[in-house]
């Protein structure tokens, strides 16, 4: 529009003054536009900022004036009136029930013309047009007035500007930029800085419109600002500024929209966040869902990569051999060998996942989800390759089992584990792992050639994960006497152990709470275990110290564990191999 | 005849004047080009009434986890129609009720939340009745009365 053509619109102003009115509630908007009209506006109503957006930027002269409501779902107000200010250049109007002091600022900061609260009276509405001629006059003005000044020089002029321009409104472009270039030159020896006032910006803000922010380039936006003493420079440094805002802006904009969107989803999704990687809360996960990876995710951050990688490395022809059923892997072994170590190692990483459904065999005892059960097999337990067929069966065995357990109740218990590092090095040698554990068929101290026979995933487990501070020894070494005496070794033989017996000889079962104790029993149980023998002890350092001696026993000897001490901790269960043997010998120090 | 317009016209005063300033001046924005428009207004306020009392029921429902976020923002939306309809007394507990949000009081919130739920039934009631009298009123060949509250 011409000057003169903006001069008639003034005269008939403010009838017919174009607003867009922005509102998520139907209500209000409805109210709103009614009283617009009641004003002789002409009115558009939209529910959303986005569909508010494209309306503006389809067509920038289509309106004089927005009024938009501070919350909505798909954007904030407040974006919207920066992205406004920033684009269109329009006066927008906030509207808001919240009649708090801090929004108002906020409002305002953000370049608001005004700050209406709800409900909206229709004298309010009636004013409101002297926004739209407020703005329009300054972007009339051509002022170049602060354009190459030093900023007191600049304050000064854009003052005399100011007072000029309000009090001449009728006042022609030529006059203004006169006044303005006088300004400039008994100044133009001082430094060249360009202060970006409102006036050069909406100059700048024409030309980019006209060529389009996309296209926009320094040289001919200057061409078109027509300003003296702006270079080339300068235009081209606030134009990166201004497309970075404008970037800034409207990713989170459209991030918030995205969110608001997708709340919903997320609602749903945030149950099954627990399939998510390492995660070192424990979820309460339903049994039956198969969600288990919650669990194992918890404790997969016990293992230090490190350890799982000297597994993977020893078998890595073992992966083949066993069925898996979980393609990313990354679980918990159970009582399975080395493959799922494999997994475990190669895996570790991915652990965002989701895991599969816990129909696989892998998952017998990984339990209770809460439970966390963690059987795990040591790595010297299998050295030998030769024997895996035995595997598949377990396999079997394993699923049928798990598959039973999957069904039980498991009641919750919401400890949080400590992850302390694992201590490895006690079973790191291959040698002290070959002496570990026997097969199946174990009645005392095998030799090493039964050793080597067998490769089961015998008393499969291991899995102590706390150090052991100083390995002191606890004080109450009379209750080992104690547990050691009530151990009592059985004779299985390799059937029973095909038969799903795992070779589990007698279990120590401990737990630090008692309905837990029984599930010791029950798991016990349906291994077919012989015996097995539940105590209470409070205290974890006694397993751990049992473990350790054990452990460094295996250096020593080849010894057949002849019970397993099952203890449960944080929520995980441990099943130690217990050397008998270690255990009397150290019971004797 | 006359008696009972009169009648019904007195109630009617007597009903309007009950109900607050807002609401008349939207009855005002009502003539000839819009008939309906107050009609129009309170049921898209009753609709989004109810809708919002649902959602903050069902984010009050479980105690361990109320998305107290969720509910305000719900309330400030009802306080801002509530206001702009001319529902006075289901603002002023909207008022009460997010001051129960800000300090995450569960219980405080339910029991507001009923009482949201009650007035807005109760204006809905009466605004029923209100529509029926004036429905009456043209009937009966009397005019709407205007009444101006100060």
């Amino acid at each position: 529009m011409t000057v003169e053509q903006e001069f008639e619109a003034v005269d008939q102003f403010p009838v017919g003054m174009r607003v867009l009115a922005v509102d998520d509630d139907q209500t209000c908007l409805r109210i709103l536009e009614t009283l617009l009209h009641r004003c002789q506006y002409h009115v558009t109503t939209t529910d959303s900022a986005q569909t508010a957006l494209e309306l503006l930027r389809e067509n920038k002269n289509k309106f004089d004036l927005v009024i938009s409501d501070v919350d909505m779902p798909d954007m904030d107000g407040f974006k919207l009136l920066e992205l406004v200010g920033l684009e269109m250049d329009l006066p927008v109007i906030m509207l808001s029930a919240h009649s708090d002091p801090k929004y108002v600022m906020k409002g305002v900061k953000h370049g608001a013309c005004d700050y209406l609260l709800k409900p909206v009276r229709i004298e309010e509405l009636k004013n409101i047009w002297q926004h739209v001629v407020r703005k329009s006059k300054f972007k009339k003005m051509k002022s170049i007035v602060t354009n190459v000044e030093s900023t007191d020089n600049t304050d000064q002029n854009g003052v005399k500007a100011n007072r000029k321009r309000k009090d001449q409104f009728e006042e022609v472009e030529e006059d203004d930029e006169e006044r303005g270039n006088e300004n400039d030159d008994p100044t133009a020896q001082k430094k060249p800085r360009v202060l970006w006032t409102r006036e050069l910006h909406n100059k700048f803000l024409a030309a980019v419109d006209h060529l389009g922010v996309e296209k926009a380039q320094p040289k001919k936006i200057l061409e078109l600002m027509n300003v003296d003493k702006l270079t080339r420079e300068n235009v081209a440094s606030h134009l990166q500024k201004f497309r970075s805002a404008l970037k800034k802006i409207t990713n989170e904009a459209n991030q918030q929209a995205n969110m608001a969107a997708i709340d919903s989803h997320f609602m749903q999704m945030s149950s099954l966040k627990g399939l998510g990687g390492f995660h070192h809360q424990q979820r309460q996960i339903p049994l039956g869902s198969g969600q288990f990876h919650g669990g194992a995710a918890a404790t997969m951050r016990h293992f230090p990569l490190g350890r799982l990688n000297s597994f993977g490395g020893v078998f890595p022809h073992v992966s083949s051999s066993l069925p898996r059923n979980h393609s990313d892997g990354g679980y918990i072994l159970q009582g399975m060998p080395i493959p799922p170590l494999d997994d475990l190692h190669i895996n570790n990483n991915n652990n965002n996942k989701a895991f599969p459904s816990f129909s696989s065999q892998q998952t017998s005892l990984m339990v209770a989800p809460n439970n966390q059960l963690v059987l795990q097999q040591p790595s010297y337990a299998s050295l030998n390759p030769g024997g895996f067929s035995p595997h598949l069966e377990i396999n079997k065995r394993l699923e049928d089992w798990s598959n039973t357990l999957l069904s039980t109740n498991i009641p919750q218990s919401d400890v949080h584990s400590k992850p302390d590092a694992l201590e490895w090095n006690h079973f790191c040698n291959s040698d002290a792992a070959q002496a570990g554990f026997s097969g199946a068929n174990n009645l005392g101290p095998m030799t090493d050639a039964q050793l080597l026979r067998s490769s089961s995933p015998s008393e499969g487990l291991f899995v102590g994960q706390q150090k052991l501070e100083n390995g002191s020894m606890p004080s109450d070494a009379g209750s080992l006497d104690d547990i050691v005496n009530s151990m009592m070794p059985k004779e299985q033989s390799q059937a029973d152990f095909f038969e799903g017996d795992w070779g589990l000889d007698g279990i120590i079962a401990h737990s630090e709470l008692a309905y837990e104790n029984l599930f010791l029993c029950f798991l016990c149980n349906l291994v077919n275990m012989r015996k097995s023998v539940l105590f209470r002890h409070n205290q974890l350092l006694l397993p751990l110290v049992l473990s350790f001696f054990f452990l460094l026993s295996c250096k020593k000897k080849p010894v057949s564990p002849l019970c397993n001490l099952c203890f449960k901790h944080d929520g995980i269960l441990f099943v130690l191999p217990m050397n008998l043997l270690a255990v009397k010998e150290w019971s004797n120090l | 005849m006359n008696t009972v317009v009169a009648q019904l016209q007195r109630q009617f005063q007597d009903y309007l004047v009950s109900l607050y300033q807002q609401f008349t001046e939207l009855r005002k924005l009502q003539d000839e080009g819009t008939p309906d428009f107050v009609a129009e207004v309170v049921s898209l306020f009753f609709d989004d009434c109810s809708k919002l009392i649902n959602t903050m029921s069902r984010s009050l429902e479980r105690p361990e986890n109320v998305d107290f976020k969720q509910v305000d923002s719900g309330v400030h939306q009802l306080k801002g129609s509530s206001s702009s309809v001319g529902a006075r007394r289901v603002k002023n507990v909207c008022i009460s009720f997010k001051e129960c949000c800000d300090v995450q009081n569960r219980e405080g919130c339910l029991r507001c939340l009923q009482q949201v739920d009650y007035e807005y039934k109760m204006l809905k009631t009466k605004l029923q009745d209100l529509f029926n009298l004036e429905q009456r009123i043209l009937q009966a060949g009397g005019m709407i009365p205007q009444v101006n509250i100060s």
